[in-house]
């Protein structure tokens, strides 16, 4: 229940925007009072329909894999018997409202495709038109009529539920968005003062900012005199993108330390030269590897393998 | 006149002119005025400038930096700027302000580093 509410804050519908869906479906007081009208006769056929439904249902692999454990099927039975009850029972109100984006929710998060959803709306449809034709043989004009009320009020439907799918979506895409920003900008301490800020993905103007912003606090909290920037994991450079890592660079400088950019693809140096992005400026070296070197050989580290009788000796010194 | 925003120190051959307080831009050219005679008088061969206590540094400050990093090599000094804030460091270069040809360093502590450095190997090389 908790869950059905947490969802239910994920898409909230104004009193004003139920109007505008209604006004625009056309779906008026007169359409409530036919479905309110039916609504004996509907609870009557209720129970069939449903059956035939679920029927359906199990006659097609994608949609009965979600009803495999014949507990939740009862449920479900349970809800949708509700649910094709409700219809007919008036007061499409809020609380209609809401309970039917918390359904498209529920949905949306076992994995029920939009096809299918689409699909159960269509025989629920086809299978009430049938039950109106045989009630109203006499009058097929009021058959038609009711049918006409029931389908906008079920587009209505539709529409709260697909809205719940794509504001789930979203939601889903905007959390990622922003973990892989908070991920995506550590700056590792590789010896005493120097820097590796490896960049990984693309680099819009935030997250450059961010980023320049994170490497001069860590410059000044670890005294870094060299920073080697890491692009291999940046796909695509362009002249904005060149124009954060100047600035990112020369904001370092303008502490003391000096940067060396590695990992420049062979295709984005190309585009990068076409574009005419210079980078003069800055230096820049092929890999991590020789950027690292190059760094050691800023501040004065060399680094050797030691011989086989170094190693022995080290062994028998522990 | 009080006392001054940004008092030059003597550290053997290095002139220390440390910031103590938002400097507007007559005190600017007063220090650039004082560091550019004390250097010719006390014959230093190395300046630093510890701008740590600002929080701003526009444009005219850093044309007026340049300029004494300019002056103080023509008579012989290396000056180095130190201390600028990370935050100061990102405004600068978003205004374009990139102190292009001017030793920088991180403190007064690295600074001092930079000058031996680079004043040492000068002077073997002599």
């Amino acid at each position: 229940m908790a869950d059905q509410e947490s969802m239910l804050s994920v898409a909230p519908i104004s009193r004003e925007e139920v109007v505008r869906r209604k006004a625009f479906l056309e779906f008026a007081d007169a359409d409530v009072a036919i479905l309110e009208g039916v609504n004996e006769f509907a609870a009557r056929y209720t129970d069939s329909v449903i059956e035939d439904f679920y029927r359906h249902l199990m006659a097609h692999d994608e949609t009965r894999a979600f009803f495999t454990d014949p507990d939740l099927l009862l449920h479900v039975q349970k809800m949708q018997k509700a649910y094709f009850r409700r219809l007919t029972e008036g007061n499409y109100d809020e609380q209609y409202v809401a309970n039917r984006v918390s359904v498209g929710a529920i949905h949306e998060r076992i994995g029920l495709p939009v096809k299918s959803y689409f699909g159960m709306y269509c025989y629920y449809l086809r299978a009430v038109l049938e039950r109106l034709r045989e009630e109203y043989k006499e009058s097929p004009e009021h058959a038609f009529t009711v049918f006409k009320s029931l389908m906008k009020l079920t587009f209505f439907d539709m529409g709260l539920a697909i809205d719940t799918y794509i504001e789930s979506r979203e939601h889903t895409i905007q959390m990622q968005q922003e973990a892989i920003r908070e991920l995506s900008t550590p700056v590792l301490l590789l010896r005493p003062s120097l820097l590796l800020l490896p960049i990984i993905g693309l680099i819009d103007t935030q997250r450059a900012r961010q980023l320049t912003e994170q490497l001069l606090r860590s410059v000044r909290s670890n005294r870094a005199k060299v920073v080697v920037i890491d692009v291999t994991g940046v796909p695509s450079v362009d002249t904005k993108v060149a124009n954060h890592l100047v600035q990112a660079v020369e904001a370092a400088r303008l502490m003391g330390a000096v940067s060396i950019v590695t990992g420049i693809a062979p295709d984005i140096a190309q585009t990068m030269v076409k574009l005419g992005i210079d980078l003069m400026r800055i230096t820049t070296v092929g890999d991590l590897q020789s950027g690292i070197e190059e760094a050691e050989r800023l501040l004065g580290y060399t680094v050797s393998k030691i011989t086989c009788t170094e190693k022995a000796r080290g062994k028998e010194q522990s | 006149m009080s006392r001054p925003r940004a008092p030059i120190l003597r550290l053997g051959d290095t002139l220390i002119a440390s910031v103590q307080e938002a400097l507007i831009d007559a005190d600017l050219l007063g220090l650039r005025d004082e560091l550019v005679v004390d250097v010719k008088r006390y014959r230093a061969t190395g300046v630093i400038i510890d701008v740590t206590v600002l929080d701003v540094l526009d444009s005219f400050a850093a044309r007026t930096l340049r300029n004494i990093v300019q002056m103080t090599q023509l008579i012989g000094a290396k000056t180095v700027i130190v201390g600028i804030q990370p935050d100061v460091a990102f405004a600068m270069v978003q205004l374009g302000l990139t102190l292009k040809g001017t030793d920088t360093a991180l403190d007064l502590e690295d600074g001092l580093a930079r000058l031996e450095v680079t004043l040492g190997r000068e002077g073997r090389a002599r």
